[in-house]
């Protein structure tokens, strides 16, 4: 019976990204050894998560009540809206430091996969940018870099930058940390391209 | 088993957290796919490699009849980097994809669609770097890299006369060809066909793209013969491609 409850959290736990038999099983045998409240906590957190978690009606990012806790920080510079694809890319640029909005698009165009402009969060971002209450002066697109972010940055800046407004791409180029001679030609190219003065 | 092949990147699926699942169009192998460790993380030894419409070096490692092998190395022949960055170039190719996904069976070699498919990524990206003087037309080019697919691939549809009898006719994209008034099936709906299109349309079976440097159809006879093959793989594939209503103005 014991090794039925055992079994199945670890099969449970296989079902999330990037974790194999051995790794739930590391973690099923760790949970057990945790204290009995610690364990209800990360169960709790679960269900919190699933129960309260929704899309904020501003900027798509993921909030427990109608605007998600950035945008209702009055402190934020409202004037700049950073468009990402999705809401796990929030993260990473707020530990630059940005202040300003973000906007989440909930993906990228794929003609392939059907995914039209109508399928993402594209009309609402126009909507916000129109809308003269929010004073936005830029629109910041940090979609990936590859293809379909790509195409769809240049979709989005068609589209706004006959509005007036400024219409930033984050810039392409080599990591830090990394060695020039094993940059392939593409990345390279972008990286000379979007050279600056020193 | 390693293998090693030139590739183009058809398409890329993500898998996993940051792996990805590659699908090449080969000149010996055909239509194949591999699976990519780790691709997506930005110091990946596989950089742009792996984008969409690059042309590249690839070594599989695999069991011999793999479905999936893994991708280990890729090194980048041409990677046709402007016809990424232009939208109508992506959604006319995205198009040309979905149809070769479509009308091309996996595992196949067939060396002329692969050459034909690589000239035409050539002159596109010829045409957004803008080193032709004078541009080639897209919509003629990619016009004619359809017919030329569909005729290699045994489903380019009869113009000229009727498909039973030989008598003059109007095409009927629900039997694949033109039939004539006694040939016709009840109730189905031709479609009109000028000459100039059908002349277009028999020449170009045969034309390799570059005759397009020096033939220039008016965009009366493109847009008429897109239409005609829009309709007519419509009914050869039984379904809708997605790419086709894909209309970003």
């Amino acid at each position: 019976m014991s090794q039925g409850i055992v079994e199945n959290l670890i099969n449970e736990l296989m079902r999330l990204p990037g974790i194999g038999r051995k790794t739930a099983q590391r973690l099923c045998f760790f949970i057990l050894s945790m204290p009995e409240e610690d364990a209800r906590d990360i169960a709790k957190a679960i269900i919190e998560l699933k129960e309260k978690a929704r899309f904020c009606q501003v900027c798509f990012n993921i909030a427990e009540d109608d605007e998600c806790e950035i945008c209702r920080d009055k402190k934020r510079d409202s004037k700049k809206i950073c468009v990402v694809e999705e809401p796990s890319n929030l993260a990473v640029i707020e530990r630059t430091g940005y202040r300003g909005l973000y906007h989440v698009l909930l993906g990228a165009l794929s003609p392939l996969d059907g995914i039209t402009p109508e399928r993402l969060k594209i009309g609402e971002l126009i909507e916000r940018v129109k809308d003269n209450n929010n004073n936005v002066e830029e629109v910041i697109i940090a979609t990936n870099p590859n293809t379909k972010g790509e195409v769809t940055a240049r979709y989005i800046g068609g589209i706004l930058k006959p509005l007036g407004l400024r219409v930033t791409r984050i810039a392409y180029g080599l990591p830090i940390g990394g060695d020039i001679e094993f940059a392939d030609e593409v990345t390279m190219a972008k990286a000379m391209e979007g050279r600056r003065e020193l | 088993m390693r293998f090693k092949t030139e590739g183009i990147v058809l398409r890329a699926f993500n898998y996993g957290e940051a792996d990805l699942i590659v699908t090449y169009l080969t000149a010996d192998r055909g239509i194949i796919k591999g699976f990519a460790k780790s691709p997506r993380k930005i110091k990946s030894r596989f950089g742009s490699s792996l984008e969409p419409f690059t042309h590249a070096r690839v070594s599989f490692w695999g069991k011999e009849h793999s479905n999936l092998p893994k991708i280990v190395q890729s090194d980048i022949i041409q990677p046709f980097s402007h016809v990424r960055e232009d939208i109508n170039d992506f959604l006319r190719l995205s198009h040309i994809i979905e149809l070769l996904l479509s009308l091309y069976p996996e595992g196949i070699s067939n060396k002329k669609i692969f050459y034909l498919f690589l000239q035409c990524l050539s002159y596109l990206e010829q045409a957004a770097a803008q080193i032709f003087c004078a541009e080639v037309d897209k919509n003629a080019l990619y016009l004619l890299f359809k017919i030329r697919l569909i005729a290699i691939l045994g489903y380019a549809p009869m113009l000229k006369q009727c498909g039973r009898c030989g008598q003059r006719g109007l095409f009927y994209p629900s039997e694949g060809a033109v039939l004539c008034v006694r040939c016709a099936p009840i109730g189905a709906r031709p479609m009109q066909t000028s000459k100039a299109a059908v002349s277009f349309y028999e020449h170009g079976l045969t034309w390799p793209l570059s005759n397009l440097m020096r033939v220039k159809p008016s965009a009366d006879i493109v847009g008429e013969l897109i239409a005609l093959l829009d309709e007519h793989l419509r009914h050869v594939l039984g379904k809708e491609l997605k790419t086709a209503g894909f209309n970003i103005r």
